[in-house]
């Protein structure tokens, strides 16, 4: 190295990106790869679809898997089983991106609010969380679909409410702990105001439990959805749901098990994809784990 | 111009105590600041010494208008800003910053050192994103850090090299004040002397004034102008350095420059160490709040509070014996007894004959 180099300003070698630090861990770039195949198959259903989800041929009833045809086989009613989960996987995405999203920025800002102003909101707000958390999910849902009359929409609004309370607790928690730290006081005694106060350093430093808990909770919220389908609250027939096919097929487990183990497969691969990706994304979006 | 920077009058910090789940009653308050009162001029650097949880952090957070006061009034520049809030208050925290004790909890992780150093210049509409990059580098380099810095995260930095990006961090809206809380005591030796001598560096070019919040005499002594020291939440003497440290007045002050570790094995055993605890600020004694552990303690001592009162020029005590305690006895000034002095010269020319 030469005088030169070494009186001159040292260059700090250039920071991988988010995507690029995503992509180094190999468990990470698989289910971000599965991920984007979910969401493109989801989106494009009607593209891929070789036949309509609810055309049906009595005479391929409980095709199984292979069939001339039929590459996972027809259902109970002779429906293509690849055109119903396509769809169908449409519907449980848009159901747990929608609850997740819904539900949890509401309890996300509860959250806030709880642990921000503790002093005049904590008690308002964690009593009112008490109190939803006190109903299931299930009778909610039952109350909504009352109300609503049953549907995709009263699952979501449903699935939302049960969420709130949840992130709410998990978000006040983890704000609770980074208020007390020196770098919150700092900030306010610059005089920024609160909104810029919990945006720029209350909320980020709760991100890590934001999303383990969000995609923890989509795996769920699909779950739950198709319990609420199955008790005929959400996605009514011939309607094609992950978890209703799941559970239509529950009744010829014996006969044609492919009805009901393939939905089950694609639930159990999304939810683990989601949550595989969901940990990764965390990690990379954490600075002081970067290299 | 020569009126004083700050003006603190008989601050008080109250904290109720209460107790029962439904029907809260107040069993007791903390009396964890009681009245305090001093002065700062610009450029000046006023230490405020005493124990752990004696109030010395809770009068900085109150200054600095970060908890509100139960009691007493802060002027500003000539204002009072005790009672102002909103956007006054905002405008105010422009002038007056903060360092912070622990330098890993100061920082916030997920901002990058010029985030965190442009944050209050973004705050108060100083500049725009050019001249702000421009004045962070100009910053870190005050602080003694490089320009390439600034695109690294805290995690990055050792103690003393947060601690500088906290620094740089108050000065970025050029204030007027600086409190400084403990900047030092959580950094090791040989860092503290870097920063202690970059604080002071700083005053002599900005003419900052500093709220110096410490334990250790040692760093008072370096960079204090005067110094108050505080003992259960209220301020028992003050004087400039020189003075405090030459004679002090209050049995308390005296016991803690007594402590101080002193490179002198002759002392050993003419230093009485201080008995009993500091009693809980729940409970304050009656009469001096030092009468527990004070060996000069009388009748009157256990009954009258004492005030803070004027001894001599700039030199103030709350004590009612004051004038009649027995000289000192030690020499606090950090000196050695005379035949240790003597050894250690012999060595030095010893060293230096064989160099």
């Amino acid at each position: 190295m030469s005088a030169a180099t070494e009186t001159s300003e040292p260059i700090a070698p250039p920071r991988p990106g988010i995507l690029a630090r995503l992509l180094r861990e190999p468990a990470a770039a698989v289910s971000l790869i599965l991920v984007v195949l979910i969401i493109a198959a989801a989106v494009l259903a009607p593209v891929l679809a070789p036949t309509d989800p609810y055309d049906n041929d009595l005479s391929l009833a409980m095709q199984p898997p292979g069939s001339p045809g039929l590459p996972l086989g027809a259902d109970a009613q002779g429906r293509d089983m690849v055109t119903r989960l396509l769809y169908g996987l449409r519907v449980s995405l848009l159901m747990g991106f929608a609850a997740v999203a819904l539900g949890g920025s509401l309890g996300a800002l509860l959250g806030f609010l709880a642990a921000f102003y503790h002093r005049w909101l904590d008690g308002p707000i964690m009593r009112l969380v008490d109190i939803l958390l006190s109903f299931p999910a299930i009778l909610v849902g039952l109350a909504i679909a009352a109300i609503f009359g049953p549907g995709i929409f009263s699952v979501v609004l449903a699935l939302s409410v049960a969420t709130v309370p949840l992130m709410a607790r998990i978000v006040r928690g983890s704000a609770m702990v980074v208020m007390r730290l020196d770098f919150i006081e700092a900030a306010r005694a610059t005089g920024m105001t609160d909104a810029r106060l919990i945006w720029r350093h209350l909320a980020p430093n709760c991100l890590s439990s934001i999303f383990v808990f969000a995609t923890l909770r989509f795996g769920q919220v699909i779950l739950l959805g198709s319990a609420l389908s199955f008790l005929g609250l959400g996605a009514q027939p011939p309607t094609p749901e992950l978890g209703a096919m799941a559970s239509e097929g529950r009744n010829f487990l014996f006969f044609a098990p492919h009805i009901a183990v393939v939905p089950c497969i694609v639930i159990f691969i999304v939810v683990l994809a989601f949550n595989v990706l969901g940990d990764a994304l965390r990690d990379a979006l954490d600075p002081r784990l970067r290299v | 111009m020569n009126a004083p920077l700050l003006e603190v009058t008989d601050l008080a910090k109250h904290y109720p105590v209460r107790k029962g789940l439904i029907l809260a009653r107040q069993v007791g308050t903390v009396r964890a600041v009681d009245g305090v009162s001093f002065t700062l001029n610009r450029g000046e650097t006023l230490a405020l010494v005493g124990e752990s949880g004696c109030g010395k952090s809770t009068t900085a957070r109150l200054v600095l208008r970060l908890i509100e006061p139960s009691a007493g009034s802060l002027r500003f520049d000539g204002r009072d800003i005790t009672g102002i809030s909103g956007s006054a208050l905002r405008a105010m925290r422009r002038r007056m910053q903060i360092v912070f004790q622990d330098p890993y909890a100061s920082l916030n992780p997920r901002l990058t050192v010029a985030e965190t150093i442009a944050e209050p210049m973004q705050v108060h509409g100083i500049g725009d994103a050019a001249s702000r990059r421009a004045r962070v580098a100009e910053l870190l380099g005050l602080v003694g850090l490089r320009a390439f810095h600034a695109e690294r995260y805290p995690h990055e930095f050792s103690g003393g090299q947060r601690q500088r990006i906290g620094i740089a961090r108050a000065l970025s809206v050029q204030p007027d004040l600086v409190v400084c809380d403990e900047p030092v005591s959580a950094l090791d030796v040989s860092i503290q002397a870097q920063v202690v001598n970059l604080l002071k560096d700083l005053q002599r070019r900005f003419g900052l004034a500093y709220l110096f919040i410490a334990h250790d005499l040692a760093v008072v002594k370096h960079v204090a102008d005067r110094v108050a020291v505080m003992y259960l939440g209220s301020i028992v003497e003050t004087a400039s350095k020189r003075d405090l440290f030459a004679t002090p007045r209050h049995p308390y002050t005296r016991a803690l420059l007594a402590a101080i570790p002193h490179p002198d094995p002759t002392r050993r055993g003419r230093v009485k160490p201080l008995g009993g605890d500091v009693p809980s600020p729940m409970n304050v004694p009656p009469g001096c709040r030092f009468h527990t552990r004070c060996p000069f303690a009388q009748d009157r001592c256990r009954k009258e509070e004492p005030v803070l009162r004027q001894l001599a020029d700039g030199h103030a005590a709350a004590c009612h014996v004051a004038e009649s305690l027995p000289p000192a006895g030690l020499d606090f000034s950090g000196g050695l007894a005379p035949a240790a002095a003597m050894r250690l010269a012999l060595y030095a020319r010893a060293r230096d004959a064989a160099a």
